[in-house]
């Protein structure tokens, strides 16, 4: 290319040491040995502990995956120059799809084989109609929630992508040997791109939907694809600026300048604000719009599982904005260092609390579910549950008595605001009751059958409605007029189970932290292949000369490597 | 900056911005002392080789922001606990989640709309305001170089005159604004 590479070394190569490789293998070693433990571990016989873990790891490195060939596309459909030195490292993790997508399949599989029972809607029968344990809510989704369309989607739009992955990454290398000024290989990736783009944004969403938002499948929430995305999104920059800087301690990338790492700061600021945008966006409507069906979600992730409810903000939105939102603080590769492995280990936290108090849940219906067939379940569950509830325990209730929990740390002497809040607890009573009434009529929509028989069978029904927590027993309901125990209601009901503390559910614990840490290093493994086997310089790129002289603009100073200007 | 007093003054245009950069490196390098340097498009680097300090624009920014959010919780706070508190679907007076969208909308619009009068203030722009330019085509497609000769010997515009012709001037030009 032109005169300005001349003072670096283009053929600038990756080594994989063998230093780094047994360092690798023993973390994945680590990691194997922790899934091991999780899977034998205790007395569950469905080893929920050992497949969420696995579901967990998988759908984050997964989406790290997609989310870098969505870069590489944005890359090239917008013009992009500046990305070009570091566009190798993209390349290398978006080769780790193709193990994610593997490790999703063999989830199918334990589905298939009843090795575990995450999913509501893959358990037996319950969507059809004709079955006692008929669920009408899951019926009415039975033509996306179901093991054939998770295997086809999984599959095809996987598949998909994998093969967008594949081209561009040829296309790519061929560039590296045999491009020239007609730049026919960055045309064709940027036909790949124009492909990958709306098809891989619209297909994860699919996806997303299918792998994990579909643990809670009563629930209904359209921001949900769009916030899960942004968790992988913000968690590839992290592993992108954390990657970037170790290499440059091993001395690659002696051209990849402060200006590079202070553009990737700002992508890491901006998107974990855009995070917190998403996440704000689907509790807010949630909140404000108090649907039994939805507010269960959050109900309970807030009042069982507050620390993995509110350490997610802080780690995912507080301190990240409140590091980063210094100019200087984007260059500084201690601060970058210590930020990336926040909001990485907190994007990791996020989908662990968007997995695992639903598949515990889950794991309770399971329980009492009567048309198991021979997967059949204990009869030690004991507790009479929240039919004895007071009907103030409901989910409005609790959202709202988390705030008045902040009203009453005022001070005593507003005298007119502790009124106000007399008389609001008042009126919410009243409004639950109205509420009652409305999610009656819905109830009556969504279940055509058998609701009226469940007034005759208990007579606090309707506050269970005005609960929001109906879509939660509706499977119990059905079980207990037919003859069943109306058990471990009180597991999903989440003020009895889910309030006891379970590792690895309640927060994770050091063996989540063992896989975690054994599925990136099994990722990185994968990476540092993939990275070896390319210079790490895309020499024919048309945009090289740009990205080696990018520059922000910033006037500050204080450069911290000293790197092109 | 922008003073009631006229100014004499040399410019000289360019064509690229590579060719204005390395000019102004050259002119410290001379020990010219630079008036002004202007541009069609914002340059990167440029504030860097002028030796220019950071600008304190976005810490006045953050002020005006915080104010914003503070004026909009503060106003929401007081409205909806004290001075008319309504129930709304069920929620308590002091409903948190239902203040931030308003919370955020004031921030942005305090922290935008104080820049950019701080902005006007500090350069001597606004309705009525009419600054004298150079040259139209600084707006257009030529990076200027300009220095200020009101009290420059014959002697220094020549040394002036010499570098704008060896650091690939196109055209140099004297104007009183």
């Amino acid at each position: 290319m032109g005169h300005h590479t001349k003072d670096i070394d283009i053929s600038e190569k990756f080594e994989f040491t063998g230093r780094e490789k047994s360092v690798l293998g023993g973390l994945m070693g680590l990691g194997v040995i922790c899934l091991a433990i999780t899977y034998f571990q205790g007395s569950d016989d469905h080893h929920l502990r050992f497949w969420t873990n696995f579901l967990h790891n998988t759908v984050f490195f997964t989406g790290i995956a997609f989310i870098s060939m969505f870069l590489l596309a944005a890359k090239v459909l917008a013009y992009s120059g500046w990305h070009t030195v570091w566009k190798r490292l993209l390349e290398a993790k978006a080769q780790f799809l193709i193990f994610g997508l593997v490790s999703i399949l063999l989830i199918w599989l334990g589905s298939q084989l009843g090795m575990h029972h995450i999913y509501h809607w893959n358990f037996p029968n319950i969507t059809d109609e004709a079955s006692e344990c008929f669920d009408p809510i899951i019926g009415s989704k039975a033509g996306f929630l179901n093991s054939s369309f998770y295997l086809g989607a999984t599959l095809v739009f996987g598949g998909l992508w994998y093969a967008c992955v594949i081209m561009f990454r040829r296309l790519s290398l061929s560039e590296d040997a045999n491009g020239d000024e007609s730049y026919s290989h960055h045309k064709k990736m940027k036909l790949v791109s124009a492909f990958f783009m709306p098809f891989g944004g619209f297909t994860s969403a699919a996806l997303i939907w299918l792998w994990v938002m579909s643990i809670d499948s009563h629930w209904y929430s359209t921001m949900f694809a769009w916030y899960a995305t942004a968790s992988w999104l913000v968690s590839a920059v992290a592993l992108l600026i954390l990657t970037i800087i170790y290499l440059k301690g091993r001395g690659y990338f002696s051209y990849i300048s402060g200006e590079h790492i202070h553009d990737l700061g700002k992508y890491l600021f901006g998107f974990s604000i855009f995070w917190t945008y998403l996440w704000f966006s689907q509790f807010m409507l949630i909140w404000y719009a108090n649907v039994g069906e939805e507010t269960i979600y959050f109900d309970g992730r807030m009042n069982d599982y507050p620390l993995l409810f509110w350490a997610n903000l802080v780690m995912n939105f507080a301190l990240p904005l409140l590091v980063l939102v210094r100019n200087d603080a984007k260059r500084k590769f201690g601060i970058l260092t210590f930020v990336c492995v926040l909001v990485l280990f907190g994007h990791w936290w996020d989908f662990f609390q968007m997995i695992k108090p639903g598949a515990l849940h889950t794991e309770h219906m399971w329980h009492s579910y009567q048309c198991a067939g021979d997967h059949g379940h204990a009869d030690d569950h004991s507790e009479t549950g929240f039919l004895n509830e007071a009907p103030n325990s409901d989910a409005t209730a609790m959202l709202t008595n988390f705030q008045d929990d902040n009203h009453a740390h005022d001070d005593a002497d507003h005298a007119h605001g502790d009124e106000a809040h007399a008389d609001g607890e008042h009126h919410h009573h009243d409004e639950d009751a109205a509420n009652a009434d409305e999610h009656h009529h819905h109830g009556e929509e969504a279940h055509e059958d058998g609701h009226s028989d469940d007034h005759g069978a208990d007579g606090h029904h309707d506050e269970h409605h005005s609960d929001g927590h109906h879509d939660d027993h509706h499977g119990d309901d059905h079980a207990g007029h037919h003859g069943g125990e109306h058990g471990d209601h009180g597991g999903h009901d989440g003020h009895h189970h889910d309030t006891e503390f379970r590792m690895g559910f309640t927060v994770p614990g050091l063996l989540e932290l063992g896989t975690f840490i054994g599925f990136l290093a099994f990722f990185y493994f994968v990476v540092f292949t993939s990275l070896a086997k390319a210079a790490l310089v895309p020499k024919n790129d048309p945009y090289l000369d740009e990205s080696l002289h990018h520059h922000v603009g910033y006037g500050g100073g204080n450069m911290e490597d000293g790197g092109h200007h | 900056m922008a003073s009631s007093k006229h100014n004499e003054v040399l410019y000289g245009l360019y064509n690229d911005e590579e060719v204005l950069m390395d000019a102004i490196r050259n002119a410290h390098k001379k020990g010219l002392d630079i008036m002004e340097v202007y541009t069609p498009f914002p340059v990167h680097g440029l504030d860097d080789c002028l030796g220019l300090e950071e600008s304190r624009l976005h810490i006045a920014g953050f002020i005006y922001g915080i104010t914003g959010t503070m004026t909009a919780f503060g106003f929401m706070t007081w409205v909806f606990t004290r001075d008319w508190p309504i129930i709304f679907g069920g929620k308590p007076y002091w409903s948190v989640p239902a203040f931030i969208p308003i919370s955020f909308e004031l921030t942005v619009l305090f922290a935008c709309v104080g820049m950019v009068i701080t902005f006007y203030t500090i350069c001597g722009m606004g309705p009525g305001i009419t600054n004298p330019i150079l040259d139209d085509r600084i707006t257009d497609d030529k990076f200027c170089i300009a220095f200020n000769v009101n009290n420059a010997s014959s002697g220094d515009v020549n040394e002036m005159k010499a570098f704008f012709n060896e650091t690939g001037a196109e055209e140099v030009n004297k104007k009183t604004i």
